[in-house]
């Protein structure tokens, strides 16, 4: 099945993590090379699982071009990791700088290990008659992509405010070194969920760590976080200095996180609100509802054009801007997550 | 005077700025997200159940107070926000008026010779030696042309100092991207004034003229749409529906309409019908049996000749060429089979929709259901009747729409996205070139995209070199 070669490949990704770290930590160019192979085979087993799940729709659905898995929020998750890890391939392979791949990796083991434990169906389920128009695909994949590159002017911006702010005590440092503590908090509590998992229904997120039934580990958890987060904190300096080694400076860290929102910014804007409106427009008879997806698509454009606008005419310049691509990427995440989650509305084919 | 204009001029730098634009980016936002949370168009109860989820129910009374004092449980359709969208529309008018003539000024006034001292304090420079400059000058503005520079030469005393733009035009696209936008808005503005919209549910077998507006209004249309068909088909061995489809003719004055020839139309999910620019969309369907709600059967006499019955709920009908009557006596869309087997209903939608008819021969009476998808169930003692189906026992409800402004919209949006490509991707590049002798110095104004410009001097210089070698 095809779920399952996903799974082996979201296993890959979370296994390249701790190689792209020694990489960092070693500068050893045997690791690296390492580490972009393990990454690499990650993302080929993904298409290939891609493509089975494509071909598994297939016989379902007997039309080409309806078979794109794109059509749940299980498949939709995990095309947005082959995304983002192609996306981030692609630029290491250009500027040959690969020390962004420790987050990369990170995103992307937490996101297929949430598959895993939101308890989504992985099932491969007939198309109800509103997802059957080729919109779909144009609407759906244009939108993956731009949060995919979203992603990325995340990365840059959260490394580029930590490598780039003096002030420890400043709320843009505390809040990205926390942010960063908790992703790598998130991803480890992941890793140990997923392994724990006996029983698939009751697998829910930070079942092993944060939520254990167990008073002392959650306690015991809850202090690891505190201590990860403080690490970050405190050694965000560290960052910057491994960073430099690299010759990652705050330039290039500014330019690749322009570029990315210069790149999603328009994808974003093509095939989540035009090719959306027109759908919605010959699906439902009305090319705008304030329907609470297309609301925080919204937003979230608005935060994104808020981003252009201070760069370009504001002049705004560093790290301040850089806190607004860290924003933009959250609001992405509730845009696409949180509303299928805790908010109800018509895009409910994404919910559970 | 003096003060009004000052005054004056406050309050268009004030509608020109973009921090004004800024702040509505970030008021609309919070304002339209409160919309996602809080309940809207919903009853007061039901605001106010929402929020003593986590309050107190006496101060969600209070609160409720204040969500309706400011339209927050009907936020998109509220005076606050029209206004918002009102100044969002302003802001671009007044900015694009203020900026836009400026622009075009500078398109128009040719450029200047710069003194060296303020092309040396230029943040990126680049500099090489050629060996012998035998004409350097010709060969770097062919070059320059060839990449699709417009170039301006100015000779100095001791230097020649080239300007060279390109894609400076491409300056335009905000402008294109801020006009789309308003030309959205407007369209938005066109359909809640001259459009309306609303739903109507027919009957499989009926027709009807009348459509009820989101609001509650009836909406009366200049002509009647008639359902003569409406099915469902179900994925197998489940209750998902595959597709749904409308078999509709529409009525003008007494006589069907032809659209290109034809004149039975079928409405899917994302195959909507327009007429007179009123659009039909299949959005739902039920199960409503009506007085003229018709059994179909077919009947196999033993030589396989096929009779067509048709028969209504509790009407006797004769099998054919025979001396049995029959009649349905009861029905079930959705027939299913308990753990202790005893039959029931699953569901309302026909998913198995089953007849159990009553036969009466020679004062005799028998039942037995007929599952009109189970062909085992067809055989009965007096020969195979097949129960086709049940129809006149589901309507299909349509969404009906006439929004004038949405060739607006789609014009809108397709010059949204071609301004925000252009605006994007491709930049505007400016850099000043200086010849003294054998020494060419590059010069760009910003650090910005350095690495890009950088890139396409070296390029140049190989070209430069490249020529020379020939």
């Amino acid at each position: 099945m095809s779920y399952q070669t996903i799974a082996i490949a979201g296993f890959i990704y979370m296994l390249s993590m701790p190689v792209y770290i020694v990489y960092i930590l070693t500068k050893s160019k045997k690791i690296g090379y390492a580490a972009t192979g393990i990454l690499s085979a990650g993302a080929g087993i993904h298409t290939y699982g891609f493509v089975q799940r494509f071909k598994e729709m297939y016989e379902i659905n007997q039309s080409f071009l309806r078979s794109i898995p794109v059509t749940n929020l299980y498949e939709s998750l995990v095309f947005f990791v082959l995304c983002l890890v192609t996306g981030y391939l692609l630029i290491e392979w250009k500027y040959r700088k690969k020390s962004l791949g420790v987050l990369v990796s990170i995103i992307a083991g937490i996101t297929i290990s949430l598959t895993e434990l939101l308890g989504i169906s992985k099932e491969v389920q007939p198309l109800v008659p509103a997802l059957k128009s080729n919109w779909l695909l144009a609407h759906v994949t244009l939108s993956f992509v731009s949060y995919a590159a979203f992603g990325i002017s995340f990365i840059t911006a959260l490394l580029h405010i930590i490598t780039e702010t003096e002030n420890k005590k400043s709320f843009k440092y505390i809040f990205s070194t926390v942010l960063m503590g908790l992703m790598f908090f998130m991803f480890a509590s992941a890793v140990i969920d997923t392994a724990t998992a006996s029983n698939p229904k009751t697998v829910r997120m930070f079942h092993s760590t944060l939520g254990n039934p167990s008073l002392l580990v959650s306690i015991l958890s809850w202090i690891s976080l505190i201590a990860i987060a403080t690490v970050c904190w405190k050694y965000g300096d560290l960052i910057k200095r491994i960073l430099y080694g690299f010759k990652i400076d705050a330039q290039f860290l500014e330019d690749i996180t322009y570029k990315a929102i210069a790149f999603g910014f328009p994808v974003f804007t093509i095939g989540g609100l035009v090719f959306g409106a027109i759908w919605a427009d010959q699906a439902w008879g009305r090319y705008w509802g304030w329907d609470p997806k297309e609301t925080w698509s919204l937003i979230t454009w608005f935060v994104y054009a808020f981003y252009l606008h201070s760069k370009f005419i504001r002049g705004w310049r560093g790290t301040k801007i850089s806190m607004i691509a860290v924003f933009g990427f959250l609001v992405t995440i509730f845009t696409y997550l949180g509303v299928n989650l805790f908010l109800s509305g018509l895009h409910s084919y994404g919910s559970m | 005077m003096l003060r009004l204009n000052r005054l004056n001029e406050k309050v268009w730098n004030f509608f020109a700025s973009v921090d004004l634009a800024v702040a509505l980016f970030i008021v609309i936002s919070i304002g339209a997200a409160a919309g996602t949370i809080i309940p809207q168009q919903v009853e007061p109860e039901a605001t106010i159940r929402f929020f003593s989820k986590f309050l107190p129910l006496s101060i969600s009374m209070n609160v409720y107070e204040i969500v309706s004092l400011l339209d927050l449980n009907n936020v998109y359709h509220s005076w606050w926000f029209t206004f918002l969208l009102f100044m969002f529309a302003l802001n671009l008018i007044v900015c694009s008026i203020d900026r836009l003539p400026l622009l075009i000024k500078s398109f128009k006034t040719p450029p200047r010779m710069i003194e060296s001292q303020s092309l040396e304090k230029m943040p990126g420079k680049h500099e090489v030696e050629l060996s012998s400059s035998h004409k350097l000058l010709d060969k770097l503005t062919n070059i320059l042309k060839r990449r699709g520079y417009s170039i301006f030469t100015f000779n100095g005393n001791k230097n020649i100092q080239i300007h060279c733009r390109k894609w400076s035009k491409t300056r335009l696209a905000v402008y294109l991207t801020h006009l789309s936008i308003l030309i959205i808005l407007s369209g938005a503005l066109i359909g809640t004034f001259f459009g309306f919209r609303g739903s109507m549910n027919i009957i499989e077998g009926t027709g009807s003229n009348i459509a009820l507006s989101d609001d509650g209004r009836p909406i009366y249309l200049p002509f009647e749409i008639v359902c003569d068909r409406f099915e469902v088909e179900f994925y197998e061995n489940s209750a998902v529906p595959k597709a749904y489809r409308s078999y509709v003719r529409l009525i003008e004055n007494g006589q069907t309409v032809k659209i290109k020839g034809k004149e039975n139309f079928i409405i899917e999910v994302n195959q909507p019908l327009t007429y007179r620019g009123i659009t039909f969309y299949q959005a739902t369907y039920g199960f409503q049996p009506a007085g003229h709600a018709e059994f179909r059967f077919t009947f196999f006499d033993k030589s396989g000749k096929e009779y067509k019955i048709n028969s209504h709920f509790e009407e006797k009908f004769k099998i054919p060429e025979s001396s049995v009557t029959a009649s349905v006596i009861d029905f079930s869309p959705a027939l299913g089979v308990d753990e202790q087997g005893k039959l029931f209903n699953m569901d309302t939608n026909m998913i198995n929709p089953a007849v159990l008819v009553e036969f009466e021969h020679s004062g005799k009476k028998s039942h037995q259901w007929i599952l009109a998808r189970i062909p085992e169930s067809w055989d009965t003692p007096f020969g195979k009747l097949k129960f086709n189906e049940l129809w006149g026992a589901q309507f299909t409800g349509l969404q009906i729409r006439r929004d004038p402004g949405v060739p607006l919209i789609y014009t809108g949006s397709i010059l949204l996205c071609i301004g925000l490509f252009i605006c994007l991707f491709l930049k505007p590049s400016t850099y000043f070139i200086e010849l003294k002798d054998d020494k060419i110095s590059f010069f760009y104004p910003s650090s910005k995209g350095a690495i890009i410009m950088e890139k396409e001097i070296d390029k140049i210089i190989q070209e430069l070199k490249g020529e020379k070698d020939k």
